[in-house]
């Protein structure tokens, strides 16, 4: 026996079937029916109008007589959801005021399913009370179960008709079958048989055999011929393409529309226009992160002393109010650490530390400021915090064989370049979102680093977790699913918004409809087109190997050149060695072909000479009855001179050797991963939930209505006279990075906030919409907003007026009054302790104990994983590099980095975890490496501190602590020092002689693993 | 060390009040992750937790058979496969073909099916030791999924979705109960020492949750956490030794740092560290088994040994109050796609006779009672042979189908001895009482006594469910 949830649980399966497995052409026969049926019992409803009788004549009345439109159905709607769905607002694309809007549906179909209430959209949301969104305007059960008997009667509408004409087919129920079973070989790409099947006007040309539709004759088609023969799709051959079979339903889906005379459609793609747009409301506009920053007036507060600059008083003013003021000033060793990691990720060094406290000038913060700003560490540190936003990753994922991207690394290297030189953010997003279309790289006659940056940097939506370089994972959802995740990507990161609900349905809770994530989608089709799409097969290094669809040749020409000249300059080793060894042969082999033709008697030897001498086809007969009498055994090939020439073998294999060897040095093309529009995109249909197969309206491309006025639409046209590609990017770039545009520099300033204060103003970093967390200090968000566009989008302008501020001074000691009243620290009444990152700690063990690498740039250094799946970083000559240099496999993931929470990129990270896990403490405690570096670390101190113990103790709290301990912890510390001496002494094996060097140095070991797991190490105050 | 079962519980009851009380009091009563800034936010701890709904198994062990065993050759006997059997068929369903090229003409099973037990279980000699436990077991004949590609496939049944990033099954699992063990992880992934699995440490990813709620890696041989045993051994007096300073060290640092709970945290992270080290170890010695025992699991002889040591290992596991254990084979031993008649009977050689000990030890223990026990794979196969390069019909395998396969269930509050679901004629699909993938986690969550509905984060206003927005139905027909 099945309860009232089985049945409504079922019928949901069976709409969702319904929805996921039929194509739209059936959709639109069902809605045919659907229509029939309705029109059918209004007729019969007006004609066999039951006469009027008064309730009290029946007892089951209200069963029997079926509610009416205009008296039951009507007022209901109008008081409970006209808000949204009628004359102001189009929410969902529904339009609930006349029996024609209802019929039409929504952005997910069909809404009301005539007899059929447990299938239709409007009763299954009234029901379980998601419509209306707010609760206390949910309908009362009278009016749910009214609802559901209007629609069990059929769903009458009374007198009024359905106005829009019965449902036909069109050139956009079609389009759409054919791009998704036919385009991938006559389509963009490819033209087989000279035959492009995207649009009308390619049918009616059609190809070699002719045109591929005759209007009015489907069967008289050849598309609909080759199609019904199963000739065409080639059923065998459509794996190779990633493409399913044609389903009969679309068949005939194309047949009815030729049969139709396959009219065009007047169909413009659907794009904002100068006419207000109905589906957001200016109340939406004015939620407060949709509304351009505006800079405040800075506060007023008592204690002026403590102010250092503006972002002080915004602090203060909050924190007076609540009784609090600032802690103390944390001293100058702290201040050194904290800010030495801040800015570099690395701790400080102890001539530095020196340096510092020793600098008495007012200015000393100031100047320290500067050098860690133009350190070239900085990049390293802040470029890794873009990289989480971008989802970086050296390998495809998401399929068991984890295909390396072996150039991925130049978009890294290009971030943190970018950082490095202070690049202005808004250029930053210009050139990763569409740096392809800045400047005209093909028809350069140079590569310029600037050109190469461009190109580069469009790597920022190339990261995405992609299976589709496999044929069985190439399917048109997968593509989808990439295409999804780079808009995540970008939704996420720069955005602030979580676009990615509007990928189904219109956002629940933020004004995103449907259509404008699809709009935005239509922004990119000129790169990511998902019937035209770019595998990303893998260049396996070689340089003649299979190669990336994705990747383009144009690195600088001065990277070109010295990739051409190296490649040259062995090729003419190569042939230094090559020539001479040929030539060698040819004598050699002439010679022994002389000795054999004198073994031939003597009257043929002329004729075979003369035989030799003329080439095949140039022979007289009896020449040719002579080669096929002698020749054969006359030739001598290398192996069989190689036998006969045992001097001629030694130098043969010396120089092939050689040769092999230097074709080993050769380098691959050096090549950029890229995204780049191509020109001449397929249109963008909205997928109704998201699926491929249910594509309804056709839009345009353009940005989400509610960051902008809802009546200006997006400027696209194409880059440079004559360019291929559609300039969509551009556009939206521009109007991306535009000084008052809402979102781009709150959502980028509170990232920079959250990195130096540990919490961001707006805690959901990512979520700039209604359900992310307010700001704190809103004020403050939007003095820093505009100071930052103001700045020219400079970041370290970001810095230096944040680090310099007495808030980012503060001590991160916790008084009793400030966690009392301020206990998650949101008004920022001290600075926070944070725990170093999986980076910041695997880099400053490598530090601390001299073995870290600096060299920077380049290919990604290997993981090593051992039988048992420890994975660990492959060192150099020198040591190790920083992390950031490591290869991110998303199948091998550092056990460092795994254990102290490096995210895992699907597809990217907007605020990684920090957790205490017991597996950190097993790391830090037992790990070979860690044990390794504690030992270079003492012989570090050892060189560095040789004098005395106290001296050694001293230094390893500097290098280590990043300042001087006090008498007792010299006191602890020589005191475990003798006693671990004395236990090393005695656990050394009886017969040795004590050897109290080797006893002292493994002491000093002893004490600098511990100091490296403790928590001072871990933490930065 | 005694053999008894431990009692669950008492592990966690010593901890709060005994020697290491002191930090465990906020390691158990906030977390080992988080700040002082996450008061708002939801508490990530590991302490146990009363599930909402009176659970039937406090205890999962998953016998996950990655490759997708064929159900129409072990459980799903079809006899019109022998009667089509040379008939073509591909064009048909070419749509739900993987290797389109390869597909041969209807094959019948290599296998002969019998009935079992009092329940009349059909099971095929494949698995001749299975075929006694029929009787405690309910199978599921009509599970499908949506994808006929391993990867995205095994994402879904693992995490509920086609691809990276969500929480496994096991994570939600704990993350909703907790654990009962204070010194081995609440999740244990006992992989082939063979090597990983498809998807690799994917499988075991705890996703947006935090990675408190991820497997644990438990290697079967050797030491079997990474970390657990230094990879330099010093002499223990040293350990102790530098044990004790870096103690007073980090003490020393909490004092001058007063309101940062998140040291004491660490602190007891390493005491933790250091009483894993001896749990796991325990947990591991199979030394402490009988000989009969061993036996029984096959782990004195090939090809049950590796599979064997697995299961027992389970078992131990447990009973020492692990929540969640969950086991691998290499590589895809039930991914048949050539040599079905052999390939296939391998693998159950391999599995079968360590499973139905598992099930047989479970019951005599009165394990069984509290544990469930899962079998199954990602998808099943097709009705259709694939065959070699070459088109040698005696090496034909089946492919990947997505529309139909069979798992089964046993232990506590199931209906023992059941079938539920039906496919069609040929086995190419579910077609009667259907199971969806979300269908079989929200059946899973609801013996532990949770609901899909309920057991959620939230994130940016959408609650995030194993079962994500598909409608999942608990399988209530096969629950006792």
């Amino acid at each position: 026996m099945r309860d009232g949830r089985l049945i409504w649980h079922s019928a949901a399966e069976s709409k969702r079937g319904l929805n996921r497995e039929k194509p739209r052409c059936l959709r639109w026969l069902y809605a045919g029916v659907a229509l029939v049926c309705c029109c059918s019992i209004l007729q019969s409803g007006s004609r066999a109008a039951p006469p009027a009788r008064d309730a009290s004549d029946l007892p089951n009345a209200a069963q029997e007589a079926p509610p009416t439109f205009d008296r039951d159905i009507r007022p209901i709607l109008a008081a409970k959801c006209l808000k949204c769905h009628g004359e102001t607002g189009r929410k969902g694309d529904l339009d609930l005021r006349t029996a024609a809007g209802i019929a039409k549906g929504g952005e997910s179909g069909s809404i009301v399913e005539p007899g059929n209430p447990d299938e239709s959209l409007l009763y299954e949301k009234v029901h379980d009370g998601s419509m209306p969104p707010d609760k206390k305007d949910r309908l009362s059960e009278t009016d749910v179960a009214m609802i559901r008997r209007w629609i069990e009667a059929g769903a009458a509408t009374d007198g009024e008709s359905a106005d829009s004409p019965a449902p036909t087919v069109g050139e956009h129920d079609v389009l759409p079958i054919l791009l998704r079973r036919c385009a991938v070989c006559h389509g963009a790409s490819q033209r087989e048989a000279g035959l492009d099947l995207r649009s009308r006007a390619g049918l009616l040309r059609g190809g070699k055999s002719g045109p591929a539709i005759v209007p009015g004759q489907p069967e008289e088609s050849l598309l609909i011929q080759r199609i019904r023969s199963a000739e065409m799709p080639p059923i065998k051959e459509l794996i190779e393409v990633s493409i399913k079979p044609i389903e009969p339903a679309e068949i005939e889906t194309i047949a009815a529309w030729i049969a139709r005379g396959a009219p065009e459609a007047n169909e413009e793609p659907d794009v904002a226009t100068t006419i207000p747009d109905p589906a957001v409301t200016d109340q939406e506009r004015d939620f407060w992160s949709f509304r351009p920053p505006v800079a405040a007036a800075t506060l007023v507060v008592r204690q002026t002393n403590r102010v250092r600059n503006p972002v002080d008083a915004f602090i203060l003013a909050k924190l007076e109010e609540r009784g609090l003021t600032l802690a103390p000033e944390a001293d100058r060793s702290t201040l050194h650490r904290r800010l030495c990691f801040d800015l570099t990720g690395l701790p400080p060094e102890p001539a530095q530390i020196e340096a510092f406290l020793a600098d008495t000038k007012p200015d000393a913060y100031e100047r320290l400021v500067e050098r860690l700003l133009d350190s070239p560490r900085y990049g390293e540190r802040w470029g890794r915090h873009w990289l989480d936003l971008a989802g970086y990753a050296d390998s495809e994922g998401k399929r068991e064989q984890d295909l390396p991207r072996p150039s991925a690394y130049r978009y890294r290297d290009y971030v943190i370049r970018a950082f490095n030189d202070d690049k202005p953010y808004d250029r930053f997003l210009l050139e990763q979102i569409a740096g392809d279309e800045l400047a005209d790289y093909e028809h350069a006659p140079e590569i310029t680093p600037e050109l190469y940056d461009n190109l580069v940097a469009t790597g920022f939506l190339r990261m995405a977790p992609d299976p589709t370089w496999y044929n069985l994972t190439n399917f048109v959802p997968d593509r989808v699913d990439v295409i999804a995740d780079e808009i995540d990507v970008l939704g996420s990161s720069v955005m602030g918004l979580t676009m990615k609900c509007a990928r189904c349905h219109s956002h629940k809770f933020d004004p995103l409809p449907h259509r404008d994530y699809y709009r935005l989608v239509a922004v990119f089709k000129g790169a990511f087109d998902e019937y035209d799409w770019m595998k990303s097969t893998w260049n396996n290094g070689l340089s003649h190997g299979p190669r990336s669809d994705r990747d383009l040749p144009y690195v600088t020409t001065a990277e070109r050149r010295q990739w051409e000249s190296h490649n040259a300059a062995l090729q003419k080793a190569i042939e230094a060695l090559q020539v001479p060894l040929d030539e060698l042969a040819a004598t050699l082999t002439k010679q022994y072909q002389a000795q054999r033709i004198e073994k031939l008697p003597a009257e043929l030897r002329e004729d075979v000479r003369a035989m030799l001498a003329e080439p095949a086809d140039k022979r007289t007969p009896v020449q040719q009855y002579l080669a096929e009498k002698f020749e054969k055994s006359l030739t001598i090939d290398r192996a069989e001179l190689a036998n006969l020439d045992a001097d001629f073998k030694k130098r043969g294999d010396e120089a092939s050797q050689a040769i092999a060897s230097m074709q080993g040095k050769k380098l691959p093309e050096p090549r950029i991963r890229a995204l780049w529009d191509r020109g001449d995109p397929s249109p963008t249909y909205i997928y109704r939930r998201g699926d491929y197969l249910t594509p309804a309206r056709l839009v345009g491309p353009g940005v989400p209505s509610v960051l902008t006025d809802g009546k200006t639409p997006l400027d696209v046209r194409p880059p440079w006279p004559g360019a291929k590609s559609t300039g969509r990017r551009l556009a939206f770039a521009r109007w991306l990075t535009q000084p008052d545009q809402p979102l781009t520099s709150r959502v980028m300033v509170n990232r920079i906030w959250k990195h130096h204060f540990g919490t961001g103003l707006v805690k959901t970093l990512d979520n700039f919409g209604k359900t992310g967390t307010p700001p704190t200090h809103p004020e403050l968000l939007d003095y820093l907003a505009t100071q930052f566009t103001a700045r020219g989008w400079s970041i370290k302008a970001m810095h230096r007026l944040l680090v310099t501020s007495a808030t980012y001074r503060q001590s991160s000691v916790v008084t009793l009054e400030a966690s009392r009243i301020d206990p998650d620290n949101a008004f920022v009444s001290r600075m926070p302790l944070q725990r170093l990152s999986a980076e910041q700690l695997y880099d400053a063990l490598l530090l601390v104990s001299g073995r870290l690498d600096e060299t920077r740039f380049g290919p990604a250094d290997a993981v090593d994983v051992r039988a048992d799946g420890l994975a660990t970083p492959r060192g150099t000559e020198r040591g190790w590099r920083r992390g950031i240099y490591i290869s991110q496999q998303r199948k091998v993931v550092v056990t460092h980095f795994e254990n102290f929470d490096f995210p895992a990129m699907n597809p990217n990270c907007g605020e990684r975890r920090d957790s205490t896990v017991t597996l950190q403490a097993l790391h830090l405690w037992n790990n070979g490496v860690v044990q390794q570096l504690a030992d270079s670390f003492a012989g570090r101190i050892e060189r560095e501190a040789a004098a005395s113990t106290s001296r050694q103790i001293e230094r390893i709290y500097l290098t280590a602590f990043g300042r001087t301990p006090n008498d007792d912890e010299v006191q602890v510390a020589e005191d475990a020092l003798v006693r671990l001496t004395g236990k090393w002494l005695a656990s050394a094996p009886g017969a040795a002689p004590p050897d109290r060097a080797a006893a002292a140095h493994q002491a000093l070991v002893t004490l600098c693993h511990a100091i490296l797991n403790s928590a001072e190490f871990l933490y930065v105050d | 060390m005694s053999t008894d079962p431990i009692p669950r519980r008492s592990f966690f009851e010593q901890m709060v009040g005994g020697l290491y009380g002191a930090s465990l009091a906020y390691l158990l009563g906030r977390d080992l992750y988080g700040d002082e800034a996450q008061h708002a936010a939801p508490v990530f701890d590991l302490r146990p937790k009363p599930p909402p709904h009176e659970p039937r198994a406090k205890a999962v062990i998953h016998l996950f058979m990655n490759g997708g065993p064929s159900q129409m050759d072990l459980f799903d006997p079809k006899p019109l496969l022998d009667k089509l059997h040379g008939t073509q068929h591909y064009e048909k369903i070419a749509g739900e073909i993987e290797n389109l090229k390869d597909a041969g003409a209807i094959m019948r099973s290599p296998f002969k099916f019998a009935q079992h037990g009092q329940s009349g279980m059909w099971v095929s000699d494949a698995m001749p030791q299975l075929a006694r436990q029929v009787d405690e077991i309910a199978f599921i004949r009509s599970m499908h999924t949506t994808n006929l590609t391993h990867e995205p496939a095994i994402y879904l049944i693992q995490s509920g979705k086609m691809g990276p990033g969500r929480p496994a099954l096991g994570s939600w699992v704990i993350y909703g109960l907790g654990s009962e063990s204070q010194n081995l992880p609440a999740y244990v992934v006992l992989d082939d020492p063979l090597g990983l699995p498809i998807n690799g440490i994917e499988n075991w990813q705890a996703g947006f949750l935090p990675p408190l709620y991820q497997g644990t890696r438990f290697r079967s041989t050797g030491s079997p956490v990474l970390n657990l045993r230094p990879d330099v051994e010093r002499p223990g007096e040293i350990v102790a030794f530098e044990r004790d300073l870096l103690s007073r060290l980090d003490q020393a640092h909490k004092v001058r740092r007063p309101g940062q709970p998140r040291l004491e945290a660490r602190i007891a992270s390493y005491e933790l560290a250091a009483r894993m080290q001896l749990a796991a170890t325990d947990a591991l010695d199979l030394s402490q088994e009988t000989q009969a025992t061993q036996e029984a699991y096959g782990i004195n002889k090939p090809p049950t040994e590796s599979y064997g040591r697995r299961c027992l290992i389970a078992r131990r596991l447990i009973e020492r109050g692990v929540r969640f254990v969950q086991l691998y084979i290499n590589a895809q031993i039930w991914d048949n796609h050539t040599g079905l008649a052999t390939d296939l009977k391998a693998a159950c050689d391999r599995t079968d006779q360590p499973i139905a000990a598992l099930l047989d030890d479970l019951k005599q223990r009165g394990l069984m009672d509290d544990t469930l026990v899962i079998w199954g794979g990602e998808f099943g196969r097709l009705p259709i042979a694939q065959l070699p390069p070459d088109k040698d019909e005696k090496k034909a395998g089946r492919d990947h189908n997505k529309n139909a396969f069979t798992t089964w269930m046993a232990g506590a509050g199931i209906k023992a001895g059941t079938v539920h679901g039906a496919t069609d004629e040929l086995g190419f699909a579910a077609v009667e009482n259907k199971v969806s993938v979300p269908d079989w986690h929200a059946t899973i969550l609801h013996l532990l006594g949770l609901s899909h509905e309920e057991l959620y984060l939230e994130q940016n206003g959408l609650k995030e469910r194993l079962t994500g927005v598909s409608p999942a139905r608990v399988v209530t027909e096969i629950l006792a």
